[in-house]
């Protein structure tokens, strides 16, 4: 019913910082078995308060794939944690 | 004095925002290869849960809210069902609810994915229909591009919130004296908000088919034949276009209710999950800083059949303990074979700690516990300090997103 996959992957990012309402912009990422994703499009962007401590959701496309990837901002570290794939059907 | 036959005159001043299939346009805003597909929100990842939200691709292909998902998917092979993510609509109720004080200081949200403003009291500007698509304009841009609203605007609350259901997706309407027995004239009696089936059979009771013959009935039928009672008066008024609805919303009980995830576990295992039902109600019950005299639990059995019992104390209380102890007391009287348990707290009332009470000590001391839990759960996150015997099943009891209520957002 539901493809995605849940993960707690520490990735590397390449990041624009700019202006307006969403200054962060995530370029691209590279994976734990060095494959990779490059963002067509971010869908959202949502900041999560776990307690006191603020990570950053940004739900992003590469096109053939969505996945969540997440900044926690007192850490300043990027994790991959859902990966969910559609283009087939 | 209101006139019985006029409708409200004025220049229509509120307006009712509403987000188009709320969860799961945020849904497919987050996730981009989504849109266009059929999508459904629910809150389990079982098969027998209900259906939230669909998208309105979904909705095209015949799947309803409140439909099972076994159902839905059967009717729609390539639907995606999407376990509901509170953060984000938290986050989207936000941005709306920012969006709408940027125009008007009188602001309510109805609820997660609704708002209406009132343009009453203010100096007149703009004019509202500018103003209702550069709401739309406004979402889109900082929320997303898939993000619709529908906007109403009428001389109150119900016409504002009826325009807005007339053209979905994305539709702006308004509804005021000029256009009011138009609009009625192609709408059917449950298209009113506030008139379900039940409304429906009493008010066909008294040869009332259609919201124009509503609209046409006389006030005394309708305060002492179809409604027994002023409820038929706010009803003549509010379909004329004057304000019956403005109250403020008094929180009167909090709780929370969950279905097993399992219909064959232990009473040990029921008490357990009820206890982490409790400890959700207290963080709630202190968060809006009320204390609570009366405990109500409530069992759903696998046959339907309903059990409640309540217990009122004589002082108010607000502490995890003494709700799980009540609640745990009440439930030990509950049948077997259960499907559904619910915990409520009500007779609220401002909580005052500085009150004194032959049990000070006692008192001061579950105070201070809970307040530093509480502070403890602040600063680290939701349930970081629990009781033990709750600890298992957080995997299985995740907060979500109540309808019709924004106390929690």
């Amino acid at each position: 019913m539901n493809d995605e996959i849940f993960l707690n992957e520490r990735i590397k990012v390449v990041a624009a910082f700019g202006e307006g309402l969403n200054p962060c912009r995530p370029v691209k990422f590279k994976r734990s078995n060095a494959r990779e994703v490059v963002i067509s499009e971010i869908g959202l962007v949502h900041p999560v308060g776990h307690g006191k401590r603020m990570v950053h959701v940004f739900d992003v496309t590469d096109g053939s794939a969505d996945y969540r990837i997440e900044l926690d901002a007192e850490r300043l570290t990027w994790r991959l944690t859902r990966e969910a794939d559609h283009v087939d059907a | 004095m209101l006139m019985p036959d006029k409708y409200n005159p004025e220049e229509p001043l509120v307006m009712h925002v509403d987000l188009n299939s709320a969860f799961a346009s945020t849904e497919q805003q987050a996730r981009p290869l989504l849109r266009g597909r059929p999508v459904a929100v629910v809150n389990r990842r079982v098969k027998n849960t209900c259906i939230v939200t669909a998208s309105y691709e979904a909705k095209a292909l015949g799947v309803k809210v409140g439909m099972k998902l076994l159902e839905a998917e059967r009717l729609v092979p390539g639907l995606v069902a999407i376990e509901s993510d509170p953060a984000k609509y938290r986050y989207v109720y936000r941005k709306l609810m920012a969006i709408l004080n940027s125009y008007s200081p009188h602001v309510v949200m109805k609820s997660i994915d609704e708002g209406v403003m009132d343009f009453h009291h203010l100096p007149a500007g703009r004019s509202l229909i500018d103003i209702g698509y550069e709401v739309k304009q406004r979402l889109r841009d900082e929320v997303g591009s898939a993000m619709r609203c529908n906007v109403g605007i009428g001389t109150n609350r119900f016409l504002a919130k009826t325009a807005a259901g007339l053209h979905k997706p994305d539709g702006l309407d308004v509804m005021a004296a000029d256009n009011l027995r138009d609009t009625y004239a192609t709408m059917k009696l449950t298209d009113l908000t506030g008139i379900a089936e039940h409304l429906q059979r009493r008010l066909n009771g008294v040869g009332i088919y259609t919201p124009l013959q509503f609209l046409d009935a006389d006030v005394v039928t309708l305060e002492k034949v179809v409604f027994k009672g002023i409820v038929g008066r706010q009803w003549f008024e509010r379909l004329r276009g004057y304000e019956v609805d403005d109250r403020p919303i008094v929180t009167k009980r909090v709780g929370r209710q969950y279905v097993l995830e399992n219909r064959n576990l232990s009473r040990v295992e029921i008490a357990s999950r009820l206890h982490n039902l409790c400890e959700s109600v207290g963080a709630r019950l202190r968060g809006q800083d009320k204390a609570a005299r009366g405990v109500y639990v409530y069992t759903r059995t696998i046959a339907g059949r309903f059990w409640h019992d309540t217990y009122m104390s004589q002082l108010p209380f607000y502490t995890d303990r003494t709700i799980n102890s009540l609640a745990q007391n009440l439930f030990a009287g509950a049948p077997d074979d259960i499907r559904e348990i619910g915990v409520h707290c009500y007779e609220l009332s401002d909580n005052n700690n500085d009150q004194l009470s032959l049990f000070g000590d006692e008192l001061a001391r579950e105070q201070q516990l809970s307040g530093a839990i509480d502070a403890i759960n602040q600063r680290f996150g939701e349930r970081t300090v629990h009781s033990a015997d709750t600890l298992a099943t957080d995997r299985f009891l995740k907060v979500k997103i109540p309808f019709g209520s924004t106390r929690y957002l």
